[in-house]
């Protein structure tokens, strides 16, 4: 069972991201969004880093597109809709909010 | 004393202390969390340290000193007060006078603090 849904709205090279990425357990869910979808692009370092925490990776759609990366996020990534961002935060007692 | 149904809440604080007016909204909600007799806990991580120093004086630019607001925190009950080890290494405070009671824990620690308190409030 998942435990935390972390928010990450800061680009990599942060100490937003940095915390993050230290305190993401593999049964806690990480959604990236903002300045933070930056993370999610295939073959970077930030990317990496997150898929070793082992963590369940979600995108905020909207801002991904916004961005220009949407055709170049990894696969490990799943993009969601506010509807789907919703939803994901009934499904988890608990908020963490990096920013 | 809490009630039975009362929840606990960690304050997680990251910003500096004058940059924005994060920091002192942070240790506001913490306040009023604590006066309503909730049991409250502030972590302090990242730049969040910076509102640790000792001497700060913040009458010239006229904004409330986050110094002595987190001095106060005793007279709340407000007394579970952690900091990133890490952070305070990085940012030169590991060896400052900081204020009592606050505890340095590492990654792992910082882990479950996260998983034991019932909300968690980021700033």
């Amino acid at each position: 069972m998942t435990v935390i849904l972390h928010t990450l709205n800061a680009a990599p090279g942060s100490t937003a991201f940095s915390d993050c990425t230290r305190l993401l357990s593999s049964d806690d869910a990480l959604l990236l969004m903002g300045d933070g979808v930056y993370a999610a692009l295939a073959g970077t370092a930030a990317h990496k880093d997150l898929s070793n925490t082992g963590a369940s990776l979600y995108l905020l759609e909207a801002d991904a597109a916004a961005a220009g990366i949407l055709s170049q996020t990894a696969d490990n990534v799943c993009p969601v809709d506010f509807d789907a961002f919703v939803r994901l935060t009934e499904q988890f007692a608990k908020q963490q909010a990096w920013y | 004393m809490p009630s039975p149904e009362s929840k606990s809440l960690l304050v997680v604080v990251r910003h500096a202390p004058y940059g924005s007016s994060l920091a002192r909204t942070s240790l506001e909600v913490a306040l009023t969390a604590a006066t309503y007799e909730q049991e409250v806990g502030v972590l302090f991580m990242g730049e969040g340290v910076l509102q640790l120093l000792p001497e700060q004086d913040s009458t010239q630019i006229g904004v409330k000193n986050i110094g002595k607001l987190i001095a106060s925190f005793p007279l709340y009950d407000l007394d579970s007060l952690f900091v990133d080890e890490d952070a305070l290494l990085r940012h030169g405070l590991d060896d400052k006078n900081l204020p009592q009671d606050l505890r340095p824990l590492g990654t792992t620690a910082i882990q479950q603090l996260l998983r034991k308190y019932d909300h968690i409030l980021g700033f």
